[in-house]
């Protein structure tokens, strides 16, 4: 599997990884290993650029029109159609505003904070398929992987909140740890739930695995996706996530009627811009996981090459409920969360991973 | 290519892209030093004391927790995955399969029921903070 595996395009058949895509596209691939190399590094930008312009589109522009519309007001009209261009305008004026370090930071975190947590939210997008073929890589051990890697963010919040010697940050990022390990492990057991039913890490085959119908009901296939076929495992692993990536009601780590705003209370200029960056890439990156193990990936009516589109659609969706759930439901305190992430979550996300487990074994 | 390759493209963009942000707002912004600007935040008071308080015991007790759990995770992980095939293959019956995995997990829910007993999983509180609650009810 070492060598023959890592050369060898996918197995199952029509899907073409990007990177080789772009290398036939502009013709890097008669260039040897540097073009390659080349191509693979453009289709990482592709990637890196898609989930940036998605988190520009949602922060500066569709957060406000949303919690307006929830708060029965306009928000931003005035530059472009629905006041769209204020993305533009937010970008030069948060990018131009002065850095103020606080006088007692701990240099060296305290300027990595920002880069480790936007930096690492990108990471677990490399192995999401989006559909249409954009899907930069597709190891093996991809879910464990994305696991993996949207862990790494609560080392950049403890970073940020310890480095910046402020009181609110400190606390702000000791929540923010401790919230993320105690919803982590009711995450990833019901995310194995869903590995019981595919067999496999691989995302490619576990959105294949949802491809399948369900039942026919009128000449019309419902398909096999696992938030159809296990719901109670999607409710889980839809609260848990919101948890992970600290959205309401579980926003406790930058709570602003406790703590002002948590790690990020010290950090301005591009340093907030970038940990803001980090948070929203997490959401969409929470998104994109449900939507390729719960809802089929890029699966959707049309032909295969509107993938992508439906892709965008159901992470837009779960984007949509997290500020649904933030103009609705009302914070929880710390130690609430502390025990329904322990007492709540992880007793029942056993429970899930059990029942599932003897289901499947009975079934089959 | 390799995947692997790939995904180290994407932490290669994943560095640039921050960086190059960083290097367009050091162009772009002004630098004003002023007195006190860089004094820590607290909500517009002068800062007392310092900032490495002290805080809640919880937070060392369930990363302790965590820890076992996580390990748990990673060891399922495999068990998972060869799950739905070691069913379907007729060579092995259920209860060989199932039973090592409900005892490994029964065996780390009875620590989780220890844990609980013990208050790890309950937020503590300082005397003060029990004698008010206890008033309250």
């Amino acid at each position: 599997m070492v060598g023959g595996y890592a050369t060898a395009p996918l197995q199952n058949g029509d899907t073409i990884l990007l990177p080789e895509r772009i290398g036939e596209l502009t013709g890097l691939d008669g260039f040897g290993v540097g073009g390659e190399l080349l191509a693979t590094f453009l289709a990482a930008f592709v990637i890196g650029n898609l989930m940036l312009a998605m988190t520009g589109v949602a922060g500066p522009w569709a957060k406000r029109k949303i919690t307006a519309a929830f708060t029965d007001r306009i928000a931003v009209n005035r530059l472009g159609p629905g006041g769209i261009f204020i993305i533009l305008a937010d970008a030069v004026r948060l990018l131009s505003k002065e850095l103020v370090v606080p006088e007692n930071a701990d240099r060296p975190a305290y300027d990595l904070a920002p880069i480790v947590v936007a930096g690492s939210a990108l990471l677990g997008f490399a192995v999401i398929p989006m559909g249409s073929g954009v899907h930069l890589a597709d190891p093996e051990v991809g879910l464990a992987y994305v696991f993996a890697v949207s862990g790494i963010a609560s080392l950049g919040l403890v970073m940020a909140g310890y480095s910046s010697a402020n009181k609110y940050s400190l606390i702000g990022g000791l929540r923010a740890v401790a919230q993320n390990i105690a919803y982590e492990i009711p995450l990833v057991v019901t995310g194995m739930s869903v590995v019981i039913f595919a067999g496999t890490l691989q995302m490619s085959e576990i959105v294949a695995a949802q491809a399948e119908p369900l039942v026919s009901f009128a000449g019309l296939d419902i398909p096999r996706w696992y938030a159809l076929v296990n719901p109670f495992a999607f409710v889980l692993f839809l609260v848990a996530n919101f948890a992970e990536v600290g959205r309401n009601p579980f926003d406790t780590p930058e709570a602003p009627t406790e703590i002002v705003a948590g790690y990020q209370t010290e950090y301005s200029s591009v340093y907030f811009v970038l940990i803001y960056l980090g948070e929203f890439l997490h959401i969409f990156l929470g998104g994109g996981i449900i939507a390729t193990i719960f809802l089929g990936g890029p699966a959707g009516p049309g032909p295969a090459a509107l993938g992508i589109v439906w892709f965008i659609v159901k992470i837009w969706a779960i984007f949509l409920l997290t500020q649904w759930l933030r103009s609705a439901v009302p914070r929880v305190r710390i130690d609430q969360l502390i025990e329904i992430g322990w007492k709540g979550l992880l007793v029942l996300s056993f429970a899930n991973l059990i029942l599932t487990a003897v289901i499947v074994g009975v079934l089959a | 290519m390799n995947d692997w390759i790939a995904i180290g493209a994407l932490a290669l963009v994943g560095l640039l892209i921050p960086l190059g942000m960083m290097a367009v707002s050091y162009l772009l912004r002004p630098t004003v030093p002023e007195t006190s600007k860089r004094a820590t935040y607290e909500s517009g008071e002068i800062p007392t004391g310092g900032t490495r308080v002290r805080f809640n015991i919880q937070y060392y007790t369930v990363a302790l927790l965590f820890l076992v759990f996580d390990i748990e995770t990673v060891l399922l992980f495999p068990w998972a995955v060869v799950y739905l095939d070691a069913v379907e293959s007729d060579s092995v019956s259920l209860l060989e399969i199932l039973g090592p995995m409900l005892l490994f997990v029964a065996i780390l829910l009875v620590g989780l029921a220890w844990a609980w007993r013990n208050g790890a999983v309950q937020w503590a509180q300082t005397p003060r903070q029990a004698a008010a609650d206890s008033d309250r009810q």
